[in-house]
């Protein structure tokens, strides 16, 4: 164990000392048929990497050293970004059981199938990187690594911060972000093994957007009001601080970091191998983001419009 | 993000396997998932046939399982973060994910049959026996940077896992009712794996064991049995201090037991958990672990 990691255990043993778990009455009848039939629709749409993608048909012999070397790039930065789900579903799932016994068993049987279909993601991007020369573990620039690395597990289990707020700013916002980033490279990928991982991929995606604006509407009409606008500024947060500073898009990333990346993405996009071009992101984010707000401004939490140089005001 | 928090030692995420056979039981593990909704034969269950007293027992029974099993989603998950923070070999952290979603799916299915059975009950019927089903504590040792991981593993996995399972292989013949069978064989063929996974990671990682380690798994494991299987965690019937459980609760498993609806009887653990504690003792001792005799009243030394 390293001094850091030591640190980090102790961060999360304080965190969940500060919760008194009421266990009993210990529920389970569904109390959101929705969240429940999300539930349901995991166990029914389980699907495999290692078989239910045939990788056989992924022949880097058909590309070109350049466009090998683009799409394992790619689809490892891709990996780096699926990876942090499994804490976060794990961590979100313990908050739910620390919160209480008798309610939420919906979220926690749904949660509990989460990190499994994050670690298929993740397993799925680390075959495709595999099959065409090699993963990259390391992101090979401090910018990169630092942009893909947030303590947001930690978030998760923080009772400062409303249980709402984490699943608006993760979910409703980078989750929702991520799904429409996803089926934007499926509608530009020509490569059946492409289209068949994120199409996979995409369908997990969808439900767990789903979960995330189901359990909001469901819980954030009774949140306190003196607790909303800690819903409102984790959104933004996460805007700001994360998104725009490419947690998901490799051009908003800083300069200097950003250029390997950025003409390995668009050499992937080319040749349809499961990316899109840079004018295609901004769209789906300008898109996102206009979504994203119509729908929290229905229960008056209000995302700023944002102005960044990359992507103007959004 | 402007927050407190501290930020993980992520990179190099290394995702190559590292550890075949535990890559093997994730491989595994995605080839056999199953639904608590569809893949029991619930038509077969047929409650009608059984008296009251026995289907009262057995609603007990499977609720009882379920609190247990919600152990696994609300506790053990807690095991995958700290896989993640120490930067553990990726087969641990791709495994476990799949751990807790057949957790998940235990508690799902132990709660269904308690419900098709004539109703669950989501708590003891006497507050004091709360503590004794409440928890086991993996949540907290996981937490805990003075609990070493190999102390955590034996002590959940190669004891509390491991006597749940010989308790399941034990009497799997005895359900007679098939939808209860179906569900303990499914159960089974899950535990198996996890349990292969807590002694594949210790058997590994045995050559590297300090004294300290050594120390702190005896630890672990003489307090998972003498508090927590002692305690009346899987069965009331061996609680040391029975007397906060009703004698309806206790007597619980063997009445469905012998109805044919899951569970053991007294006759069963008295087999089952000194055979249990003499096989992790032994195997445990080319690790340099010594567990020290146990003492029960109703089992006398072990």
């Amino acid at each position: 164990m390293t001094e850091t990691s030591d640190r980090l255990l102790r961060g999360y043993q304080a965190q969940e000392k500060r919760f008194v778990e009421r266990r009993f009455p210990l529920h389970f009848e569904p109390e959101s048929p929705a969240i429940r039939e999300l539930y349901s629709q995991s166990k029914g749409f389980r699907w495999n990497p290692t078989e239910d993608i045939a990788w056989a048909r992924l022949d880097p012999a058909a590309y070109d050293a350049p466009v090998r070397e683009a799409a394992r790039l790619v689809w490892s930065r891709r990996a780096w970004g699926v990876y942090p789900g499994l804490g976060e579903g794990t961590s979100l799932l313990l908050r739910f059981c620390l919160e209480s016994g008798s309610a939420g068993m919906d979220a926690k049987l749904f949660l509990s199938f989460r990190p499994a279909e994050e670690a298929k993601h993740l397993e799925a991007c680390y075959l495709f990187a595999e099959r065409l020369g090699g993963y990259h573990a390391n992101p090979g620039h401090e910018a990169i690594a630092r942009a893909s690395n947030h303590p947001f597990a930690q978030m998760a289990l923080d009772p400062d911060v409303p249980l709402e707020g984490f699943v608006a700013a993760l979910g409703c916002l980078d989750d929702q972000l991520d799904l429409n980033l996803c089926l934007s490279h499926l509608q530009q990928s020509r490569h059946e093994i492409a289209r068949q991982a994120l199409r996979l991929i995409a369908g997990d995606k969808q439900r767990h957007v789903i979960f995330a604006w189901t359990l909001l509407a469901d819980r954030l009409p009774r949140l306190a009001p003196e607790r909303r606008p800690a819903v409102a500024a984790a959104v933004r947060d996460m805007l700001e601080r994360v998104i725009l500073a490419g947690y998901r898009n490799t051009w908003l990333l800083p300069p200097g970091a950003r250029e390997g990346l950025l003409a390995a993405e668009a050499l992937t996009a080319q040749h349809g191998l499961g990316a899109s071009t840079v004018e295609q992101e901004k769209a789906v984010v300008r898109a996102t983001l206009a979504q994203v707000r119509e729908r929290l401004a229905t229960w008056d939490i209000a995302l700023p419009y944002v102005t960044h140089p990359e992507l103007g005001r959004a | 993000m402007t927050t407190p928090y501290l930020t993980e030692t992520r990179y190099p995420l290394e995702l190559t396997p590292a550890m075949p056979d535990v890559w093997e039981l994730w491989q595994r593990a995605k080839t056999l998932e199953w639904d608590p909704q569809t893949d029991i034969p619930w038509a077969e269950l047929q409650p009608e046939r059984y008296t009251e007293e026995q289907i009262l027992a057995a609603r007990l029974h499977w609720s009882r399982r379920t609190w247990g099993e919600y152990g696994a989603i609300s506790e053990s998950p807690a095991l995958l973060l700290r896989f993640c923070l120490e930067n553990r070999h990726p087969d641990l952290r791709f495994f476990f994910t799949m751990r807790t979603q057949e957790e998940g799916r235990h508690a799902e299915a132990s709660w269904l049959m308690a419900e098709r059975l004539g109703g669950y009950f989501p708590q003891p019927q006497n507050p004091p026996t709360v503590s004794a089903v409440g928890t086991h504590g993996v949540r907290r040792m996981a937490f805990d940077p003075d609990t070493s991981l190999e102390g955590i593993f034996a002590s959940l996995v190669c004891a509390a896992e491991e006597i749940l399972i010989d308790a399941f292989k034990a009497t799997v013949h005895k359900a007679t009712n098939p939808a209860v069978r179906r569900l303990m064989e499914l159960i089974l063929r899950d535990e198996v794996r996890h349990i292969a996974f807590g002694w594949q990671c210790l058997d590994a990682w045995a050559p590297w064991f300090t004294p300290e380690t050594v120390l702190n798994i005896e630890r672990a494991v003489t307090t998972m049995i003498q508090n927590v299987e002692f305690g009346g965690y899987r069965n009331l019937w061996l609680a040391i201090e029975g007397g906060s459980a009703t004698p309806l609760e206790i007597d619980a498993d063997r009445v469905a037991c012998e109805a044919g609806l899951g569970g053991t009887t007294p006759e069963d653990e008295m087999q089952i958990v000194p055979q249990f504690v003499r096989k992790i003792r032994a195997r445990m001792i080319p690790w340099g672990v010594k567990l020290p005799m146990f003492s029960h009243p109703k089992l006398g030394q072990i």
